[in-house]
């Protein structure tokens, strides 16, 4: 390893001042072949906590920096656990102290405005801007609130979304507490594709839970314009065990495509005006699409996410950018947790290998999404996927759902693994 | 400002080091497929995945991985769940990936 800093540069060539390298006709383009590259992470999340770790803990020379608007991160995983009234909001919350102290990270608590490709520069909310070398992109995601008539952005406030963790699981949460024994908690699922598959199934089943325990006459109605769902045979086999007739799931052709949301009257307009449903906490996930700054950028497709090579996450759009997260279109992965913290590790190499002229890798990664039932019944999908012909793909023969019709042992142990994941999982990205 | 300031000192070290590069990016070895599948492992074998009872691999010979990669994939180890991730594997995967989780 080099060990030639700056001060040394700049007495071996008599230049005092950084500022004088302005004025002898250097590009930024030096910068972009060379060994000591800066990186730029947008997004603090899964995704982009992960990428900024793991780059500079396989380069440490390189220049990484994370902005996040956030001075901490809530999971959206782990999140539907403080909903069920046994996990508390900070136990989901984390900063970004070991990524700065520990793994020299520079993590600025700011907001990215714009990306001006062709200068490689990304402007700040603080009026700072900031030129890279390769860009990663974890902005998540954003709501479109346009496609349901009756509801904006708004009325989160009364009808929180839930759907990005932290005052509004709080808010959700309140509102639970608040409801009357024997009311009604209705969700109003989203369309695919969206963050976290199954989490609406564990959201209604930590509900049930909740109410099971404080208010056993509250009823559960999950309105869904899908005709099926992640792991539903593990839910609904859950869901008999422990909760009988409480949790009622309407899919697409039985009633549950919601058409208009009432929201001072908390009430959901479904089956071709034929159905109103009334609510006492009324849950609406909007359908989504990649994080505002995605599509500022010009990275997003129609459908309103971003294409990548799936091999790298390089965006189609762009040679210097990635996007990795909920945000990307990624094959067979999920979006997902876990696999956002893959995409952070797959394009950490990527960018490595690219800079150090390598060919990249055909990258290979493991996955797992843990759900509860209650606290002590868990349910699990595994996946291995393998970059191969273009695409993400599973791997045949691998990965499922846990098989249906087992102990409750099984099940306790499937519930101790999805609080072991959570704990290293968390310690993978910011512990 | 702080943040050109900084890029301007990368930029004077990228300089210095034109024409070196791949030294000066691979601070360690090139970065291989097996270390990435290891990586991707490490998010649920870790201390703190520990504690709670899952096995750190930090702390495990890839003797003893390949051996009990193997026994999940072909069923003669139970499993809630190794077994569904074992399968997605060849031999020769579970070598590569093997050797890199003490290196953690």
């Amino acid at each position: 390893m080099h060990n030639f800093t700056r001060r040394h540069f700049l007495k071996a060539f008599g230049i005092t001042s950084a500022a004088a390298l302005t004025g002898i006709g250097l590009t930024p383009h030096a910068a972009h072949s060379a060994g000591k590259a800066h990186v730029v992470v947008v997004g603090g999340g899964t995704g982009g906590a992960t990428a900024a770790r793991y780059l500079k803990q396989l380069s440490p020379s390189m220049a990484v920096t994370l902005i996040e608007p956030n001075a901490t991160y809530v999971t959206c995983y782990g999140s539907n656990w403080v909903l069920g009234g046994f996990e508390s909001i900070e136990a989901i919350t984390h900063g970004y102290d070991n990524l700065r102290d520990r793994d020299g990270v520079d993590v600025i608590q700011d907001k990215v405005i714009g990306v001006d490709v062709d200068s490689r520069t990304v402007r700040l909310e603080s009026g700072d801007s900031l030129q890279y070398d390769k860009l990663v992109m974890s902005p998540g995601i954003d709501f479109k609130y346009d496609e349901m008539p009756g509801i904006e952005e708004s009325d989160a406030e009364t009808i929180p979304h839930a759907w990005k963790a932290g005052s509004q699981t709080e808010l959700l949460r309140a509102q639970l507490q608040a409801m009357p024994n024997g009311g009604v908690y209705v969700m109003v699922a989203p369309p695919n594709p969206y963050r976290c598959p199954p989490g609406p199934y564990e959201r209604v089943s930590m509900v049930a839970y909740y109410l099971k325990t404080h208010k056993p006459r509250s009823k559960v109605i999950v309105l869904d314009p899908k005709e099926g769902f992640a792991k539903q045979g593990l839910f609904e086999e859950g869901w008999a065990e422990h909760y009988g007739d409480m949790i009622e799931w309407r899919g697409g052709a039985n009633g549950g495509r919601v058409e208009e949301i009432d929201v001072s009257g908390k009430t959901a307009h479904a089956d071709g005006g034929q159905e109103r449903v009334r609510a006492d906490v009324m849950n609406f996930v909007p359908a989504q699409r990649a994080g505002q700054i995605a599509h500022d950028a010009g990275l997003t497709n129609e459908q309103g996410w971003a294409s990548v090579d799936q091999r790298t996450f390089k965006s189609v759009m762009d040679d210097n950018i990635y996007v990795i997260g909920d945000a990307s279109v990624a094959g067979a992965m999920p979006k997902s947790g876990h696999a956002a913290n893959n995409q952070g590790k797959i394009v950490a190499a990527a960018i490595l290998r690219e800079l150090s002229g390598q060919e990249p890798l055909d990258p290979s990664s493991a996955s797992t999404c843990y759900g509860l039932i209650t606290p002590d019944y868990g349910v699990s999908i595994a996946a291995v996927y393998k970059y191969q012909n273009g695409t993400q793909a599973a791997v045949e023969g691998s990965g499922g759902v846990s098989p249906l019709g087992q102990s409750s042992t099984f099940r306790r142990q499937e519930a101790e693994h999805t609080r072991a994941w959570y704990a290293g999982i968390t310690q993978d990205i910011w512990g | 400002m702080k943040h050109s300031r900084l890029f301007a000192a990368g930029l004077v070290a990228s300089l210095a080091m034109a024409g070196t590069a791949s030294q000066a990016i691979a601070d360690n070895d090139e970065i291989t497929r097996g270390q990435l599948m290891a990586a991707s492992c490490k998010a649920c074998h870790n201390a703190a995945a520990a504690e709670k009872g899952v096995p750190d691999l930090s702390r495990v010979s890839a003797g003893v991985i390949q051996s009990q990669m193997r026994a999940f994939r072909d069923g003669e180890r139970e499993a809630t769940i190794m077994d569904r991730h074992a399968k997605g594997y060849t031999d020769e995967e579970i070598e590569a990936m093997s050797v890199y989780f003490a290196r953690f």
